[in-house]
């Protein structure tokens, strides 16, 4: 297991510090399921979140990448403590926040904010703009100079919106707009880490660019760490300086953005990078290597033994079945790219001589592990 | 042409007033052939579909004129009850959310088995075999174990495949695909995207494949329209509009992309928002947010100039914005 390893914090060629805003370490989240007649009891567990390890540096930006249902929500989730761990340990600034109550929490809880996917439904449909981007202050207690209206109509006009739309309700906005009151709501109380859901996998291609310029902005500018959680691999290549890749509650490969795009270990990096339809503007991005999973990601309630990716895995082997491998650096790594695989691939995202294409007509390929090689 | 779609108009009735939803949109399909029609929300390409299906919802819907053309039939001076001989046996559409189109309480087996006791009188013994043969088809792993299941009991992925698996039931000429993949994972969509792609080969069918995802359509289509504010802006082969656009907002949409060679830097963004419908601006829809706007556009609506024999821009100025 990888309990002894930490993540060295940036290795990406901006000049983010490398001290460590956050630092999460073996971090663990099961949802308990209950079932049974008559007397309901625990039958089993979710692995929503098994054994995670993340740094996030000072005014970093990191990108946690995975399908639905590996577990990058519910990181950001425990992170900024909506959740409680199962186990694990979240450390902020130092502070130990794995446990904390209520009280400790309140001071840390200003700096670490969230932004929500869903700009419909994060915002109160009955309460106007103004009250919501100010409500964070009330909670905090915190009263800027000049007031915090004057606050308020500041971050309105930083975010790009009409400072006169104080007193308006979130349904007289876009989606666009709407995220952005989001923005401005999570930036009320000056916080050091954001930590972002999704923020703009709801919004329409033309939008997206303007909310990814202005949390870049935010980032750049304000010098705010952000954890941003997607799915949509090309947002995260453009907004982050290092990538954590997830599968089925793990991180299978972290590392640097050129590292995760360019020179991926880990056969899901591989998959998912290929699965990306990209837009080829010239005749050369042809040139990419083709890999088409079979299947589904698996259960996380009864995940594969060893490495979880092995089911689906086009290079599985018995050792993959009974041996979990660490999170570690492999030959041929650069300092800080670390991938969680026995046998991982080249370091390259050019076209193979043969596509990966698994039978979706095979049901399992435990027994046989080279079914396709390059 | 399998299906010819000419100046299609919808409106609908909103309380703010007539929203005009599909704007004079042309377009058309051969059999065998693959047209993606690319916009964003509320541009009409949804509406546009539902229109050629016959499933728009009137009122508040209301097409106000227009014609399509099916394999040389007028679809829309067809009587409703012929209309639902042709929807499902000829042309089939596959949604977005596979969860929500399929019945919750039937077995999937019942469901796929429906199109062939219905529409083509089988037994239901008959039927339930085809609809095995067709789950193996759309390559359901243990199909003959699954049939017997209910929709809630599959995967996003495999759900989507049962809803192809029902569009191409009866061999229907077209196939209308309104954003297949949107809800789906990447490396499932990718597989989804797939089999679509090679059914549609293999039955030789035309396809309308509606999405909002560049990507997704350089993959997989022949032809490309793009749509804005209820109205075709340009319409090109895949490969030409991916060169060059001759529409600035196709040339926005593909510049906002974040890519490779941009990383890091500032992403191009189309300013402002897309128009409301109940009020288009006068001339060109697009001139608002366009960099390239001058008086004219404000005034003139552009119609769909030809760049090319098989290239149509909808821009005043589509040369300037071909060079760049």
């Amino acid at each position: 297991m990888s309990d002894n390893l930490t993540l060295p914090a940036q290795q990406g060629s901006t000049g983010a510090s490398t001290e460590a805003l956050l630092k999460v370490e073996g971090l663990t989240k099961h949802f308990p399921i209950y079932g049974g007649f008559p007397i309901k009891r625990k039958v089993g567990a979710v692995q929503a979140v098994d054994n995670v390890d993340l740094t996030v540096g000072v005014g970093e930006s990191v990108g946690l990448v995975g399908e639905s249902g590996c577990g990058k929500s519910t990181t950001g989730r425990l992170i900024t403590r909506l959740l409680e761990p199962t186990g694990g340990k979240i450390e902020y600034a130092g502070q130990d926040i794995t446990h904390a109550k209520r009280k400790q929490l309140a001071p840390v809880r200003s700096e670490i904010q969230m932004i929500f996917q869903d700009p419909y439904s994060s915002l109160n449909p009955r309460q106007t703009v103004g009250t919501i981007i100010k409500s964070p202050m009330e909670v905090n207690g915190i009263n800027p100079a000049g007031g915090r209206e004057k606050r308020v109509r500041e971050l309105l006009e930083l975010v790009g919106l009409n400072p006169e739309h104080y007193n308006r309700f979130p349904h007289e906005f876009s989606g666009g707009q709407r995220q952005r009151i989001g923005v401005a709501r999570a930036l009320a109380l000056n916080p050091k880490l954001i930590v972002a859901d999704e923020p703009v996998s709801a919004l329409d291609v033309s939008i997206q660019a303007q909310v990814v310029n202005l949390l870049q902005k935010v980032q750049e500018e304000m010098g705010i760490a952000f954890l941003f959680i997607a799915h949509d691999l090309a947002v995260v290549r453009h907004f982050s300086q290092r990538v954590a890749v997830m599968y089925l509650g793990k991180v299978v490969e972290v590392g640097d953005r050129d590292s995760i795009y360019n020179r991926p270990r880990h056969p899901y990096t591989h998959a998912l990078l290929s699965a990306v339809p990209e837009v080829a503007m010239d005749d050369e991005s042809e040139n990419r290597e083709r890999i088409r999973l079979a299947g589904d990601v698996p259960s996380p309630i009864s995940p594969p033994s060893g490495c979880r990716f092995r089911t689906r895995c086009w290079k599985a082997q018995d050792k993959c079945a009974t041996e979990e491998p660490p999170l570690v650096q492999i030959g041929g790594n650069t300092a800080g790219h670390l991938t969680a695989c026995h046998f991982p691939e080249e370091p390259t995202v050019a076209a193979r001589s043969e596509d990966v294409v698994l039978d979706p007509a095979l049901k399992t390929l435990e027994n046989d592990g080279d079914v396709t090689k390059d | 042409m399998l299906l010819e779609v000419r100046d299609l108009h919808v409106e609908f009735r909103t309380r703010d007033g007539v929203a005009k939803a599909v704007n004079g949109v042309t377009y058309g399909v051969d059999e065998g052939e693959t047209l993606a029609v690319l916009g964003e929300s509320g541009s009409g390409k949804s509406v546009t579909a539902q229109a050629v299906m016959g499933i728009l919802d009137t009122p508040p819907g209301r097409i106000t004129g227009g014609e399509v053309v099916f394999q040389g039939r007028d679809l829309l001076t067809l009587k409703e009850e012929e209309r639902r001989r042709i929807r499902g046996a000829e042309m089939a559409m596959v949604f977005q959310d596979a969860l929500s189109a399929l019945n919750p309480v039937l077995t999937v087996g019942d469901q796929l088995a429906e199109m062939f006791t219905v529409h083509r009188g089988m037994s239901r013994k008959d039927a339930r075999a085809k609809a095995v043969e067709l789950m193996d088809r759309v390559r359901i792993p243990a199909a003959r174990e699954r049939v017997r299941q209910y929709p809630h009991q599959f995967s996003g992925g495999m759900r989507q495949r049962i809803m192809i698996a029902m569009a191409i039931a009866l061999e229907p000429a077209l196939i209308i695909a309104d954003e297949p993949t949107t809800a789906l994972d990447v490396t499932v969509q990718a597989q989804v995207m797939e089999l679509l792609a090679e059914l549609q080969r293999e039955y030789r069918m035309g396809l309308i494949l509606i999405t909002h995802d560049l990507g997704v359509v350089a993959d997989v289509a022949d032809r490309i329209a793009v749509m804005y504010a209820g109205r075709i802006v340009e319409s090109a082969p895949v490969h030409d509009i991916y060169k060059a656009p001759a529409h600035p907002y196709t040339r926005g949409l593909l510049d906002s992309i974040p890519r490779l060679d941009h990383k890091g830097r500032e992403l191009y963004a189309i300013k402002g928002l897309p128009p409301n419908l109940t009020r288009i601006p006068p001339g060109c829809p697009f001139h608002p947010r366009c960099p390239l706007a001058r008086d004219v556009c404000t005034t003139d609506d552009p119609p769909l100039y030809e760049v090319s024999g098989t290239r149509g821009s909808a821009c005043h100025f589509w040369r300037e914005c071909l060079d760049g």
